[in-house]
């Protein structure tokens, strides 16, 4: 979102719309920029994530602490594994994912867009995979390397997609013993 | 991260939830200042102090009798103890905090320092941080509230919300905006409390609903006023209490659009101070770039950092070569001829010994025994072995000639 605009110079644009317009061509660069602003996409209040989370890490509704348990978990819905730590919190980063079982088969993957982290509301993407195990595996790994979306999270997605499609399995029946 | 980056706008939401077409502002600088959830804290827990009320007990709590000791020689304790006799209480202890019917140590006094000071920076600083957290969508919803539907953030609604004259109104309002989730979250929380505060009127609890920021009340506060966990707020009278409850940051905020606007002239941006307070200007932040990720990535940084030790270094056994042929070999290569030579003196000694006693006994040795073999494959190897020397020297004559 940075650029090299100073925000005075933006501010100015966008109170004299004349102005503006004079200069836009200019730069296309400026195109970019401004059309951005005229899609009204809000682009934001940057806060980075580490940030985030050195003002979430010690306090917040989805910690989960006990006694005895060294590690911190973590409740939130974005969470691949549940642990209270900075890669994989849910929260704080603007990429991040959350899979849960689809009905009956496969699983659904559940995407923040980067771009609209200010919008909730239109900040999610989400996928269902049916297709075997095998295909929606690879496709997963795809989706999160291919686009370099989060290659850290690779194997964690993976592992919790993979025990998602595990639980979903038929129930083996076991032979019955035999009476004597 | 203030002054470099493009001045993002924030639209203004109408009652319906559609984006108002060419009605946008321009975020207040208030959403960059530097969030200090320890500053927030410290300022909560000291301005929390000042509603309340002072309480003590009865200052005559516990004396009023005129109780003194016995004194040594009873085989009971120099205690204090009731005078007379005739009932119960004669001879009882009293006074002391251990006695039944005694003060209690220390016993509260209602002069206490119940209220705190607090320097009007400082608790700007702490308002101003609360609402540069509730701008961030991570961090309301590390508060739990309920944001999934949200179309923006910071949420600016138009003036006509203000104009809410009913609670149904209200309601309608909050559903559209999808954010009624948040709200029934609100209803299923609602407990007891747990503890002794149920019987100190403090027995039912709540968490939580979003904050609604206005500017002019024309309905609005009272529209708003029954719906649990909603509370409400004049932009002009900020309470950190509301904006931070708890005393951590990020909670879910809807800002009217006159409101709004207002942000600028109540705290300034850096670039021209408050209009509204004296003298005021946002505090700075200390960092420009709060991007670890791109700090460490930047060419500045790069450049004075020395290249990541990629070698692995293993750890090699020192072997002893007293025990460990091979490792006396590694050190000493002249060790290997020693040691063969010493090997076939032994075999040489040993077949020549066999040799000699079978002459004396006078047994003819067969062919195949292993001494007959040795000694003739001595003999073969002596004779190589002069022959290759031989050569060698040939080779090595002309060459010096």
């Amino acid at each position: 979102m940075r650029n090299d605009l100073s925000g005075r110079d933006f501010e100015d644009y966008i109170h004299h719309p004349l102005l503006m317009f004079f200069n836009i061509y200019s730069s296309i660069n400026f195109i970019s920029k401004l059309n951005r602003v005229l899609n009204f996409v809000p682009g934001t209040v940057e806060m980075s994530a580490h940030l985030n989370w050195l003002i979430i890490r010690d306090n917040n509704c989805h910690l989960l602490k006990q006694r005895n348990v060294k590690k911190p978990f973590s409740t939130e819905a974005n969470n691949l594994t549940n642990l209270s730590t900075f890669r994989y919190s849910g929260l704080v980063h603007k990429k991040t994912l959350a899979i849960k079982a689809a009905d009956k088969k496969g699983f659904t993957v559940t995407l923040n867009k980067g771009k609209l982290q200010q919008c909730p509301a239109r900040n999610k993407v989400s996928v269902t995979f049916k297709a075997g195990p095998r295909r929606s595996l690879k496709k997963l790994k795809h989706l999160l390397v291919g686009n370099k979306y989060r290659n850290d999270l690779k194997q964690a997605a993976l592992r919790k997609a993979s025990a998602l499609l595990r639980s979903q399995r038929p129930a083996k029946v076991k032979p019955a013993k035999k009476t004597e | 991260m203030s002054l470099a980056t493009t001045r993002p706008l924030v639209s203004v939401y109408s009652e319906k939830n559609e984006a108002t077409k060419g009605n946008t502002i321009v975020l207040p600088a208030v959403f960059k200042a530097p969030i200090r959830p320890d500053v927030v804290n410290e300022i909560h827990q000291l301005m929390r102090r000042n509603n309340r009320q002072p309480y003590a007990v009865s200052e005559e709590a516990g004396h009023q009798t005129s109780a003194e000791s016995w004194g040594t020689g009873r085989a009971v304790a120099r205690i204090p103890r009731v005078r007379g006799g005739g009932t119960h209480r004669s001879g009882q202890g009293a006074f002391g905090n251990m006695c039944r019917g005694g003060r209690m140590f220390a016993p509260t006094k209602s002069w206490r320092r119940w209220h705190r000071k607090v320097n009007v920076n400082q608790r700007r600083y702490a308002l101003v941080s609360a609402i540069a957290a509730s701008g961030s969508p991570a961090l309301v919803q590390s508060k739990g509230h309920v944001i999934d539907g949200v179309s923006e953030f910071p949420l600016v609604v138009s003036d006509e919300i203000e104009k809410i004259q009913k609670t149904k109104q209200a309601v309608i309002f909050l559903r559209r905006l999808k954010v009624w989730a948040d709200i029934q979250k609100v209803y299923k929380s609602q407990r007891f409390r747990a503890g002794r505060g149920k019987m100190r009127d403090r027995r039912r609890i709540a968490r939580k609903g979003p904050l609604v920021v206005y500017n002019k009340d024309e309905g609005l506060r009272k529209a708003f006023r029954n719906i649990p966990g909603i509370e409400t707020m004049h932009v002009d009278k900020m309470n950190l209490l509301k904006l931070a409850p708890g005393g951590h940051v990020g909670r879910f905020v809807i800002w009217t659009q006159s409101a709004f606007e207002r942000l600028n002239d109540l705290f300034g941006s850096w670039k021209s101070p408050s209009t509204l307070k004296k003298g005021y200007n946002l505090p700075q932040p200390k960092m420009a770039n709060t991007d670890l990720g791109r700090l460490l990535k930047s060419e500045e940084i790069r450049k004075v950092l020395r290249d990541p030790k990629k070698k692995i270094f293993r750890r090699v056994r020192r072997l002893n070569p007293l025990s460990n042929t091979r490792q006396l070999i590694k050190l000493n290569p002249y060790a290997e001829v020693l040691k063969r030579h010493a090997l076939l003196a032994t075999e040489e000694r040993k077949v020549a010994r066999i040799i000699a006693d079978a002459k004396k006994k006078g047994v003819e040795l067969p062919k195949s025994h292993f001494a007959v073999r040795a000694s003739k494959a001595q003999a073969n190897r002596s004779k190589m072995l002069a022959k290759v020397l031989a050569e060698r020297k040939k080779k090595v004559a002309p060459k010096k000639k």
